[in-house]
């Protein structure tokens, strides 16, 4: 019997919001009022215009001169706000940024304004104080003021987690370009025939992946495609075409035939993921459930050797389920500071006894270089060791999405 | 080693006066006694319940779900006859008859012979025990010359989604279904049945069941699995002859006329990544399973017992109930009417020696007039939210003969 397999996750959704994939301008995406959740491009772009569309829309107009950008009204109610942005004969002056008071982020902008062009943004907008930026006028912040209560979810008036959403956003699309990027050097070897280098490479590209898996996994089919193990989901032999199809090939099969193409593929299903994160939103409770699921593959996938079965490279692995986790810890860190600091404290604690086991497993450069020994070489009683280190991690992480969902 | 024995003898007898003393109406360590002390108790206990033997179908499929189970999966041994077979399942019949009326399968009373029953059930309540068996495609193989009685629809599960079989804990020639409400009891009827056939059978693999997962009843509460959620809502009931008609019981339609009155048992060991779903938030819980966790009702609203709405929307305009639900993807309704009767139960093999983590989940049983059910379903299940949960570890179909009346023995169909 293979070992036991598991699944791989899902899209999680319901009616809190979970992760929305907002199909629209990725401006007007940025503060969208309702993340709703959704498994497909399609459905999320819709619900948040629909949910655009609920409110009264405030329009704030602004006037792109020498002088500045004041906003007119300067002062509205929270909520969705369509920001009318027009340069008449500014020359040194071509945009509007609409920044946090602290001008750390901007919110949302429309750039390239030049004399006789107009454009905007439009944002669903919590109550608070912010800065209209004109880089290059007079006077370059004008102070704009959000009054009244808060709307959509809550997190979004909570500047930590906005903050958090934000940085996971540019951790996932960051990931994804480096996974293509690692996979077409993959691809490389294999194009040159160089079975040796191929091998070296594949655990480096793979381990992108496996730090964000749970948001590939949006996109079910795609994850099949890319991530997809013989017995599930995929089950029919032609449908079996990504990473394990490759390290089947090469470990298993021992061959190259067939390998360039199927790699090619792969990149091709990469390419078409990063399209999508590029315009995917998320939310706090969606990042804290996916860091559980991470783990939890670690805990299941990894520990059993089934997920890199034909290679064994399931360390390095293991290891990127792990940051891609602490990734998410590391951005709610400043929330949980304040939130729940000893929840903090005993996530991080059970993450350095992970690194404590995952040490005594590293070799250099290790096998397929990945800085790891191999993994069928690694005793059952370390094994459980390893597991119960992640499996008292992943309970703790499971307690975050409380508190910041 | 005379001592001992002698200690054993003692004690022995020790049980066996309690027992008729006692009158409860359990098990008797004489065969020969059991009906006067029945009749004397005064009023029945629940455990002295018993389920009739006989009659058109086996008891345990439409009788309302016992607590426990015992499942042996049993395969003929090389150099067995058809012979060897064909009396065995007459053996089976006398002794199901007997232990299922509270009887012991032979006496505990020959100080010089092992004892013809085991023993372990003596003064166990019965428990409402029923013995069920089945027959698996292996038996109709060329060994015993059933290749011309062997039922088109019975053939090896296919490879299904979410899979990955143990060999180890699939398939078999034979199976027996033992099921009360005293895991004991359940027990006692597989380890005495397999011992009695002992040099034609053996155990190829074996199943306790602590927990029933599905209600086939309308009298009974619906019990819950180990993902802590109700289980078996919708399922058939026993008392809804039509659908047991239309969906359970072999009829006019089989290629093999003995098995008319049966039903296919479809077995599926399916473990579960109990720590992981432990760790999932409520609402994602009840997102996979599309219903609410503590009453059960399904998530478009209502009670346990309203119909799942699955074109209602939520707050967030999608499905209330979402379209990777499990309710929604195993209804009749998304199946095109298939239905099966479920009658499953929880079961744990201890703890993983790699992992440490729990190794569990639900021994899934199901009847229904043909396998092809169980695969539209288990298809249709390919994109089931819970599957990030559950997979599939062992497999095994039956083909279950009808009941017998007195005299009958089970295949008796099979070889005449």
């Amino acid at each position: 019997m293979e070992p036991p397999m598991s699944n791989s996750t899902r899209a999680r959704r319901g009616k809190l919001p979970l992760v929305a994939v907002a199909a629209v301008a990725a401006l007007a995406a940025v503060l969208a009022g309702c993340s709703s959740s959704s498994s497909g491009a399609g459905s999320g772009a819709s619900s948040a215009t629909a949910a655009a569309a609920e409110d009264k829309t405030t329009t704030v107009s602004i006037s792109l001169t020498s002088q500045g950008c004041q906003p007119k009204p300067a002062s509205v109610t929270a909520g969705s706000v369509e920001f009318d942005v027009a340069n008449s004969d500014a020359a040194a002056v071509s945009e509007a940024e609409l920044r946090t008071s602290d001008k750390s982020k901007i919110l949302g902008e429309q750039e390239n304004l030049t004399p006789g062009l107009s454009g905007g943004f439009t944002l669903t907008i919590q109550p608070g104080k912010y800065v209209v930026n004109c880089p290059g006028a007079a006077q370059q912040d004008w102070t704009f003021t959000v009054t009244g209560k808060a709307t959509g979810a809550d997190w979004q008036s909570v500047p930590q987690l906005t903050s958090a959403v934000s940085g996971y956003s540019g951790y996932i699309n960051q990931n994804t370009a480096d996974l293509v990027s690692h996979t077409q050097t993959f691809c490389k070897a294999i194009d040159a025939g160089n079975m040796e280098q191929a091998k070296l490479r594949y655990p480096q590209a793979r381990v992108y992946y496996e730090r964000i898996e749970p948001v590939a996994e949006i996109w079910g089919t795609l994850d099949t495609s890319i991530d997809g193990r013989w017995e599930n989901p995929v089950t029919v032999a032609s449908q079996f075409t990504g990473f394990h199809k490759l390290e089947q090939l090469l470990w298993s099969d021992n061959t190259l035939k067939g390998a360039s193409a199927l790699c090619a593929g792969l990149v091709q299903n990469e390419q078409q993921l990063l399209t999508l994160v590029k315009s995917a939103q998320y939310n706090p409770l969606e990042m804290a459930s996916g860091s559980t699921d991470l783990v939890n593959e670690a805990a299941t996938n990894k520990i059993s050797g089934e997920e890199e079965r034909y290679s064994n490279t399931d360390l390095p692995v293991l290891q990127a389920n792990v940051d891609g986790a602490m990734e998410v810890v590391s951005l709610f860190t400043p929330y949980l500071q304040q939130k729940d600091p000893s929840l903090l404290t005993t996530i991080n604690k059970q993450n350095a006894a992970v690194t404590k086991v995952l040490a005594k497993l590293k070799a250099s450069p290790g096998y397929d270089g990945t800085g790891y020994v191999e993994y069928s070489t690694v005793l059952d009683a370390q094994r459980k060791q390893l597991s119960g280190a992640i499996n008292a991690f992943a309970e703790d992480l499971s307690k975050l999405s409380v508190q910041v969902g | 080693m005379a001592l001992s024995r002698r200690r054993l003898l003692t004690g022995a007898g020790l049980a066996g006066a309690g027992v008729a003393a006692g009158g409860a109406g359990g098990y008797l360590a004489s065969s020969a006694a059991p009906t006067a002390p029945a009749a004397a108790a005064p009023a029945a206990a629940v455990g002295d319940a018993t389920v009739p033997f006989f009659g058109a179908h086996q008891a345990g499929i439409a009788t309302p779900a016992q607590d426990r189970l015992a499942f042996g999966s049993l395969n003929v041994v090389p150099g067995a006859s058809q012979a060897d077979v064909r009396d065995l399942l007459v053996e089976w019949t006398q002794a199901a008859a007997k232990m299922t009326a509270g009887q012991l399968v032979g006496d505990v009373a020959e100080p010089n012979a092992p004892p013809l029953d085991t023993g372990e059930a003596v003064g166990s309540p019965v428990s409402r025990l029923t013995v069920t068996i089945g027959y698996g495609p292996s038996l109709f193989d060329d060994r015993f010359g059933l290749a011309p009685r062997k039922p088109a629809a019975l053939a090896v599960l296919p490879p299904l989604p979410n899979e990955n079989l143990d060999p180890a804990a699939s398939g078999g020639d034979l199976c027996v279904q033992a099921c009360s409400d005293d895991p004991l009891v359940a027990f006692h009827a597989v380890r005495n049945l397999a011992r009695i056939g002992m040099g034609v059978v053996e155990h190829n693999w074996l199943e306790l069941g602590f927990g029933r997962t599905s209600t086939t009843s309308t009298a009974q509460q619906t019990p819950r699995n180990l993902l802590g959620f109700k289980d078996g809502t919708r399922n058939i009931k026993a008392e809804q002859t039509g659908l047991m008609n239309a969906h359970v019981w072999v009829g006019q339609e089989t290629d093999q006329p003995w098995l008319r009155g049966g039903s296919y048992l479809v077995a599926r060991k399916i473990q579960m990544h109990i720590e992981n779903w432990d760790r999932d938030y409520l609402q994602d819980q009840e997102n996979v399973i599309g219903r609410s966790k503590v009453n059960g009702a399904p998530l478009s609203g209502g009670t346990e017992f309203s119909e799942p709405d699955f074109a209602a929307p939520g707050a967030d305009g999608q499905p209330a109930i979402p379209v990777d639900a499990h309710v929604r993807l195993a209804s009749f309704e998304h199946n095109g009417g298939t239905r099966i009767l479920r009658r499953g139960y929880s079961y744990t093999d201890g703890v993983d020696p790699q992992t440490g983590t729990l190794v569990g989940g639900l021994f899934f049983i199901a009847f229904m007039k043909n396998p092809s059910q169980f695969i539209k379903l288990q298809t249709s299940l390919a994109t089931d939210a819970l599957n990030e949960y559950v997979h599939h570890v062992g497999s095994a179909v039956f083909a279950c003969p009808p009941g017998v009346s007195p005299g009958q023995r089970w295949g008796d169909g099979l070889f005449t």
